[in-house]
């Protein structure tokens, strides 16, 4: 069907719900056209709040979150320290106030941003509530699982070592 | 992210993925309305389906510019899921808000999405999408964004 079948055919917002048409503008109309945009978009700029700043932050980080869990590569970087030292960084908390503010120890909360103590899925709802559900527990339950996942995956040491308590394992082709 | 089979209002997960050489011969005038091979070295293009399917239900051609913003350059959902007697709704705004998610994906500061509308259906776009009117273009950004990628994308 051509597009002036289409605009006969069907309401404006049918159109709207279906399609985004190309527009050719001429080189003049293109500029003006970037020019407005430009100038929108700083004054909108100017009158962001800090709160909307920081929730389009978090989505940010949310976004890189999932993307990372939902990837299918491994980024030993990425570990769960990592991603909860960005919260603290954009949300502008000291170690010492955020751990107030999710009540458990400074000493508890550094461990776990070094990647020297496992958090339990309290914290992960603790961090959930902190971040108003924008990055949900499940997120972070997610990153954990992947970085166990490759782990398990990966460690010889804990094969070798089990491997004496198997025995007559299946012989296969 | 789901659509919405409108003879029984049953969600339908879906998929956004970029089109694939193979999928050009699939993507014909009378199904998906343009000549889609033609921006194919102008622009990404993706296509939307079913989670358990290959049929594509929708495409999108996006450009990214240097000033953090996409722009979507052509949308089009399949023949059979345009007007009143659509088989599923939400098509377009679930590939409006993939667009949406990659400008934040993309940009740092302030990502944004626009669209050059036909001046006819330019008060559609605001009302179904809350875009907002920047003279020629259309677009989104910061809350009004967010609030589309978060309705079609949760």
């Amino acid at each position: 069907m051509s597009k002036k079948k289409v605009i006969e055919q069907y309401t404006r917002d049918e159109i709207a719900e279906a399609f985004v048409f190309p527009v050719k503008l001429s080189p003049k109309q293109q500029l003006e056209a970037n020019i407005q945009l430009n100038n929108h978009r700083a004054n909108r700029r100017a009158a962001m709040t800090g709160p909307e700043q920081l929730n389009l932050k978090l989505i940010q980080l949310k976004f890189r979150l999932e993307d990372y869990i939902d990837g299918e590569n491994y980024n030993p970087q990425y570990t769960f320290g990592y991603f909860l030292e960005l919260y603290l960084q954009l949300t502008d908390r000291k170690k010492k106030e955020f751990a107030a503010d999710i009540q458990i120890h400074e000493t508890q909360l550094s461990q776990i941003l070094k990647n020297r103590r496992e958090p339990n899925e309290s914290l992960m709802i603790r961090l959930e509530l902190h971040s108003n559900n924008t990055i949900p527990a499940i997120d972070w339950f997610k990153l954990l699982e992947k970085e166990k996942g490759h782990q398990l995956k990966t460690d010889k040491t804990l094969r070798d070592k089990e491997s004496q308590y198997v025995k007559h394992s299946l012989q296969l082709v | 992210m789901h659509i919405i089979l409108k003879e029984n209002n049953e969600r339908h997960v879906v998929l956004v993925s970029p089109i694939e050489d193979v999928d050009f011969k699939k993507l014909t005038v009378k199904r998906y309305f343009f000549n889609w091979k033609k921006l194919k070295d102008e622009s990404s293009i993706f296509k939307l389906t079913l989670a358990n399917s290959k049929d594509i239900l929708g495409l999108i051609a996006l450009v990214a510019h240097p000033e953090e913003r996409i722009e979507i350059k052509l949308l089009a959902v399949s023949a059979e899921n345009v007007g009143k007697n659509k088989q599923f709704d939400r098509i377009a705004g679930c590939l409006i808000a993939f667009a949406g998610r990659e400008a934040i994906r993309k940009f740092q500061n302030y990502p944004a999405l626009s669209l050059i509308p036909k001046t006819e259906l330019k008060q559609s776009y605001i009302r179904k999408y809350g875009m907002i009117d920047a003279g020629w273009q259309l677009y989104l950004e910061d809350a009004p964004l967010l609030r589309l990628v978060k309705e079609y994308l949760s």
